[in-house]
């Protein structure tokens, strides 16, 4: 389907081609999804958490 | 625009959301959620676009009225702007794979306007902002657990 007529020539928003980022990409590849580390990650951003440093 | 009502003006946020060949499963449950960020004033819908990237990488694009039933969705697309011209289709595309199918999503963060207009009323400047995926998250806890155990 083309673009509709109304989005042509004008100036975008966006500014540079897109990628894909590392760690999303290193994401959907194909292995145990992510989301079976939701607690771990609730965890780490839990309110009062604070850096080890 | 007048000038007073881009004082007001929300930060503007993307995400493209890709769904890879044969791995939908619309249900309308996406649908469900943006309407109750809607509902609530969260956010404000600025622009909806569907992109199909074909296997010779040329781009298809669909606009939300082009799809045959908006449902619920009718109010949504009455209240877009259009924002996404040509090129950022372009830009967009670019992040996705041959052979599949992506969302793009164009909002205004209505929730944290005020916030935003005070801190421009107090002098600030935005220089910087950002995401943290989830999965950033994930593999700096995983980094950290190595370390801890290596220790």
């Amino acid at each position: 389907m083309p673009i509709r007529p109304a989005r042509v020539g004008r100036v975008g928003v966006i500014g540079h081609p897109v990628a894909k980022t590392a760690v999303v990409a290193k994401a959907v590849t194909p292995g145990p999804s992510p989301i079976a580390k939701t607690a771990v990650v609730a965890a780490a951003v839990t309110p009062g958490r604070r850096r080890r440093i | 625009m007048s000038e007073a009502t881009l004082s007001e003006l929300g930060p503007v946020d993307y995400v493209i959301v890709e769904f890879p060949a044969g791995a939908t499963n619309f249900t309308g449950e996406m649908a469900g959620e943006l309407l109750a960020l809607v509902d609530a004033g969260t956010i404000r819908v600025i622009d909806i676009l569907i992109l199909t990237k074909n296997d010779d990488g040329s781009v298809d694009v669909a606009e939300l009225s082009d799809l045959d039933d908006l449902g619920p969705l009718v109010a949504v697309e009455a209240e877009l702007a259009e924002l996404l011209a040509e090129d950022d289709v372009a830009h967009l595309a670019a992040a996705m794979d041959p052979g599949s199918v992506a969302g793009v999503l164009i909002w205004e963060n209505l929730w944290a306007a005020p916030f935003a207009s005070a801190a421009r009323r107090s002098g600030g400047q935005l220089i910087a902002d950002g995401r943290i995926p989830i999965q950033a998250i994930i593999a700096a806890i995983d980094a950290d657990d190595a370390l801890t155990e290596g220790a």
